[in-house]
C-alpha cells in the first residue's frame, strides 16, 4: 500500500508546480459555467429537443434518404457516370488544396526569415538592423491578422470581387496558412543553433550567404513538414470553402442537398472521405521522406 | 566519373515534383473566364476604404460585442462536449486498460481508433450543414458539429500521449496491484496532465475559429454578422466584426501559449 | 631566413574579456611569428575558447587589441580581408548538418564567392574536382555526395579540415580539435591539421591538453590559467612542473 502511495505522490510532482495554468483552469470552469447558463437556460437551445423521439425519426428518416433505401430510383452512388462525374468535382478539389498550398508556401517562404527574430534583429552575427526589426513586427502582425481570420471569412470576402471558381477558394485558403506555416517555420529558425552560422561567417560569410548555407537548410526540411501537414487540415476545408467560392465537391454538395438528391450527398460525402483518407496518407508518407533526409 | 549520391538526386527530384505539381495545380484554374467580377475591382477599393475608420457606432459595437460572447460560448461548450467524448474514446483506443495479452485488445483499439478517425475526417461545417438537416437550426446543432470532429482530434491525441508513456512508473503501480482504470487515474493522468492540458488548450483556440465559421450557417455569432454585413454590401461593419474576431482570437491565443509555457516548464 | 628573424604574424596586446562580471581572459600578452605550430594548454574554464575565439575574430576583447598581419581584428570591416587572414575550426566542428559534404567544404569559399555563384555553387557544385582531391588526401572521397550529419565524429572532423584548406587562411585556429576522438584518431587528426600547416607555411594556434600530443606536434606552448597566461615556453623547454602549474588544484 505504501508503494502505492509513494509512486503517486512521486508523480503528482509534476502538477505541484503550475499556478498560472491552475488558475486559467479555474477560470475555464467559470466560463463553463457561464457559457452553459447563456446557451441552455433560455428555452431555445433545442437541448430538449434531443430527447424527443420526433428528433430521432427524423434522424433516422435522413439516414435512411442518405442510404438511399427510401425511393425507387437507383441511388446515385450505384451509378458508373454519378461516380465518374462526382471524380471530376473530386479532382479539382483536390487541385484546389494543392494550390492553396502552393500559394501558402510562396508567402510564408518568402517572409518566414524576416519573421524569425534571430535573424531580423541581427543576432546570427550581422549588424542589428531597425530595418529588420520592423520588418519583423509587420511580418507578424501581417501573419497574426492572416491567421486569425478563418479561410471561410476569407472566402467570402475575395468572392466579392473575384469570380467563383477554384480560384478565390485556393487563394482563400493559402491566405489563411501562410500566416501558420510562417510562423511555424519562423519559429524553428529562431531556435536554431547558432553555431553553425558563426562557422560560416568565420570562413568569410556575408548576411545572405549565411542565410543560404547555413539557415535555409536546417529550415527547409521543417517548413515542407510544416506544408505537408496543414495540407492534411486544407483538404477538409477545401470541401468546405467551395460552399462559398462555387468551386468543386463543396458547391455540389450544397446544390444536391437544397434539391433533396440524397444518394448525391452520399456520393460526395465518400468521395469527400476518400480525399481525406488519401491525402493523410500521401501527406504521411512524404513527410518520412523529408524527415529520413 | 562518380554517380552523385542518393541524396542530392532526392533533392532534386523533390523540388522539381513540388514545383510540377503547383504548375499542375494552376493549370486546373480556368482562366480564360473573366477573374475579376464585374464591379469586382471597385468592390475591391471600397472594401479597403471602409477600414478607415470601421464601423464604431454605439449600436453596431453592442451586437459586435453579442456576437463575439457567443462565438466564444459555443467554443467553450464545443470543446467541453469534445473533451466530454474525446476523452473516455481516447483512453480506450490507447488500450491501456486492458492487459498486453487480451485477445479484445486489437480489435477494440482498431475499432475506436477508427471512430475517432472518422469523426475527425469530416469537417465541422459539414457535420454542421448534415446535423442542421437532421434535426434542424438550433445552438445544440452548432454544438455538436462542433464537440465530434474535435472529440475525434482530442481523442487521438490523447491515445497518444497516452500509448506514449514511460513504462517505468506505471509498472510500479500495476506491482501495487491497483485495477487497471486506478493506474489510470494514479499514473497515467498525473503525468499526462501538462501535455493533455496544453494540446487542448492549443485546440480551443481553434474551435474559436471554428466556432465563428458554424455561426454562418445561422446560429448567432461572428460568422453571421459577418455574412449579414458582407450580403448588405456595409464593409465598415465587415471591419468592425473582423476586428473583434481577430482580437478574440489574439487574447486567447495569448492566454493558450501562457498557459501552455506554464505547463511545460 | 631564420623563423626568428620574421616580424610577428600574431600580436596579442594585452587583451582582457569580461562576460559580464566574469573574467575570461586577463591582460593575455605574447606574439606569434608565421609559420609556428602553437599549442594552448590549461584547464577547463581558463580561457582558451575565449583566446581563440578573439584571435578569430569572432569575439573582441573588451580591453587590448588582437593584430594579426597588422591589423586590428576589432577594426577590420571587411570580411573578405578576415577570412582571408584567419580561420577556426571549432570543437563541434559546427557544420551544417543537412548539407551533402560537398557544400560543406565548398562554403571555404563564401569569402570569395558573390551572392550568385554561392548560390549557383549549390544547384550545380562548382570546382568538383577541387573537393574530390582534398577529400581523397584526408581519406573521405567517398563521401562527397553524403549527408554531413551522417558522418561519424572523425569524418565530420576532416570535412571541416577541408573547409579550412578550401579557405586557405593565413592563420590556422582548431579550438580542442580532438577532444571527442579516440588516441588513434586524436593522432590521425592531429597530423592532418598540421600537415595543413607545414606544406603551405601557415601559423596554426591550437587548443590541446595532452603533453604528448603537444611535444609531438608543436613548437612552441602556452599555458592558461583563470584567463591569465602562466608561461610561454618553447616545447622543449616545457616539462611535467609547468602541467601540474595548470592543471593542479589549489596552486
Amino acid at each position: 500500500m505504501s508503494k502505492f502511495v509513494s509512486t503517486v505522490m512521486h508523480s503528482s510532482k509534476t502538477i505541484r508546480h503550475i499556478s498560472f495554468a491552475k488558475g486559467s483552469l479555474y477560470l475555464f470552469v467559470i466560463f463553463i459555467i457561464v457559457s452553459w447558463c447563456f446557451i441552455f437556460l433560455p428555452g431555445d437551445s433545442g437541448f430538449v429537443d434531443l430527447f424527443r423521439l420526433e428528433t430521432w425519426i427524423h434522424v433516422k428518416i435522413f439516414i435512411l434518404k442518405l442510404a438511399g433505401v427510401e425511393s425507387e430510383l437507383t441511388p446515385a452512388f450505384f451509378q458508373v457516370d454519378r461516380w465518374i462525374a462526382t471524380s471530376k468535382l473530386a479532382y479539382r478539389t483536390l487541385a484546389m488544396s494543392v494550390l492553396a498550398m502552393a500559394i501558402a508556401g510562396t508567402g510564408a517562404f518568402l517572409t518566414m526569415v524576416l519573421a524569425a527574430r534571430n535573424v531580423s534583429n541581427g543576432d546570427l552575427g550581422g549588424v542589428p538592423s531597425r530595418f529588420g526589426m520592423v520588418m519583423y513586427y509587420l511580418v507578424r502582425a501581417n501573419y497574426i491578422v492572416s491567421r486569425a481570420v478563418p479561410e471561410l471569412v476569407w472566402a467570402m470576402i475575395i468572392v466579392f470581387f473575384l469570380s467563383p471558381g477554384l480560384l478565390p477558394g485556393a487563394l482563400a485558403l493559402g491566405l489563411h496558412n501562410i500566416g501558420i506555416v510562417g510562423r511555424l517555420t519562423a519559429e524553428v529558425i529562431e531556435n536554431l543553433d547558432p553555431a553553425s552560422s558563426v562557422s560560416l561567417r568565420s570562413a568569410g560569410a556575408s548576411n545572405s550567404q549565411i542565410l543560404i548555407y547555413g539557415i535555409m537548410p536546417q529550415a527547409i526540411p521543417h517548413f515542407i513538414t510544416y506544408l505537408l501537414y496543414r495540407w492534411e487540415v486544407v483538404i477538409r476545408t477545401t470541401v468546405v470553402v467551395g460552399f462559398v467560392s462555387a468551386g468543386g465537391l463543396g458547391r455540389e454538395f450544397i446544390l444536391r442537398l437544397n434539391w433533396f438528391h440524397y444518394t448525391d450527398v452520399t456520393l460526395i460525402l465518400i468521395w469527400y472521405l476518400l480525399m481525406v483518407i488519401g491525402v493523410d496518407l500521401l501527406s504521411t508518407w512524404l513527410r518520412k521522406v523529408v524527415d529520413v533526409d | 566519373m562518380k554517380f552523385q549520391s542518393v541524396v542530392i538526386t532526392r533533392h532534386r527530384g523533390l523540388l522539381l515534383l513540388l514545383l510540377g505539381v503547383f504548375a499542375w495545380s494552376l493549370c486546373s484554374v480556368n482562366w480564360s473566364g473573366p477573374i475579376i467580377h464585374t464591379g469586382g475591382s471597385s468592390s475591391f477599393l471600397k472594401l479597403w476604404l471602409s477600414l478607415f475608420p470601421p464601423d464604431l457606432s454605439p449600436d453596431f459595437l453592442w451586437i459586435a460585442s453579442k456576437a463575439t460572447w457567443t462565438t466564444f460560448t459555443f467554443a467553450v461548450m464545443g470543446i467541453v462536449l469534445a473533451i466530454s467524448l474525446g476523452l473516455p474514446m481516447g483512453v480506450i483506443a490507447s488500450g491501456i486498460l486492458f492487459e498486453r495479452s487480451s485477445s479484445n485488445r486489437v480489435p477494440i483499439i482498431i475499432v475506436f481508433r477508427g471512430l475517432l478517425g472518422g469523426m475527425r475526417a469530416v469537417h465541422e461545417l459539414v457535420w454542421a450543414v448534415v446535423l442542421v438537416v437532421a434535426i434542424g437550426l438550433s445552438p445544440v446543432a452548432g454544438i455538436i458539429s462542433l464537440g465530434i470532429p474535435y472529440a475525434g482530434i482530442l481523442g487521438r491525441i490523447y491515445a497518444e500521449l497516452l500509448q506514449g508513456t514511460p513504462r517505468a512508473p506505471i509498472d510500479a503501480l500495476k506491482q501495487t496491484g491497483a485495477s487497471p482504470l486506478k493506474i489510470l487515474f494514479y499514473g497515467y493522468i498525473p503525468y499526462l496532465l501538462p501535455d493533455m492540458l496544453s494540446y487542448t488548450f492549443y485546440r480551443f483556440e481553434c474551435s474559436i475559429r471554428a466556432s465563428a465559421i458554424l455561426s454562418f450557417i445561422g446560429i448567432q455569432g461572428l460568422g453571421y454578422q459577418i455574412q449579414l454585413s458582407l450580403h448588405d454590401l456595409l464593409f465598415d461593419q465587415v471591419w468592425t466584426l473582423l476586428l473583434f474576431l481577430i482580437i478574440l482570437i489574439v487574447l486567447v491565443d495569448l492566454w493558450s501559449t501562457r498557459v501552455r509555457r506554464s505547463l511545460l516548464a | 631566413m631564420n623563423i626568428h628573424d620574421k616580424k610577428p604574424l600574431i600580436l596579442v596586446d594585452n587583451i582582457s574579456k569580461y562576460y559580464g562580471s566574469f573574467k575570461a581572459l586577463d591582460s593575455v600578452r605574447f606574439t606569434v611569428k608565421a609559420g609556428e605550430r602553437v599549442a594552448v594548454a590549461g584547464p577547463s574554464g581558463s580561457g582558451k575558447s575565449s583566446l581563440l575565439n578573439s584571435l578569430a575574430g569572432v569575439i573582441h576583447p573588451e580591453k587590448g587589441q588582437v593584430l594579426v598581419d597588422g591589423n586590428d581584428l576589432a577594426k577590420l570591416q571587411s570580411r573578405k580581408e578576415m577570412c582571408r587572414l584567419v580561420g577556426i575550426i571549432h570543437q563541434q566542428y559546427d557544420l551544417v548538418p543537412q548539407l551533402p559534404v560537398i557544400h560543406n567544404v565548398l562554403a571555404g569559399n563564401l569569402g570569395r564567392w558573390g551572392l550568385f555563384n554561392s548560390l549557383l555553387s549549390l544547384v550545380w557544385p562548382r570546382d568538383r574536382r577541387q573537393v574530390q582531391d582534398i577529400l581523397g588526401e584526408l581519406g573521405i572521397a567517398d563521401k562527397i555526395d553524403d549527408l554531413t550529419s551522417k558522418l561519424s565524429g572523425g569524418e565530420q572532423q576532416r570535412v571541416a579540415i577541408a573547409r579550412m584548406m578550401i579557405q586557405s587562411p593565413q592563420l590556422v585556429l582548431a579550438d580542442e580539435p580532438v577532444a571527442s576522438l579516440d588516441p588513434a584518431r586524436a593522432e590521425e587528426g592531429l597530423k592532418l591539421i598540421t600537415d595543413l600547416t607545414i606544406d603551405s607555411n601557415k601559423t596554426l594556434v591550437i587548443t590541446l591538453h595532452s603533453p604528448h600530443l603537444i611535444s609531438a606536434y608543436c613548437s612552441r606552448v602556452i599555458g592558461l590559467r583563470e584567463g591569465k597566461l602562466i608561461f610561454d615556453l618553447p616545447t622543449s623547454e616545457v616539462d611535467e612542473h609547468h602541467f601540474h602549474q595548470l592543471y593542479d588544484i589549489g596552486h
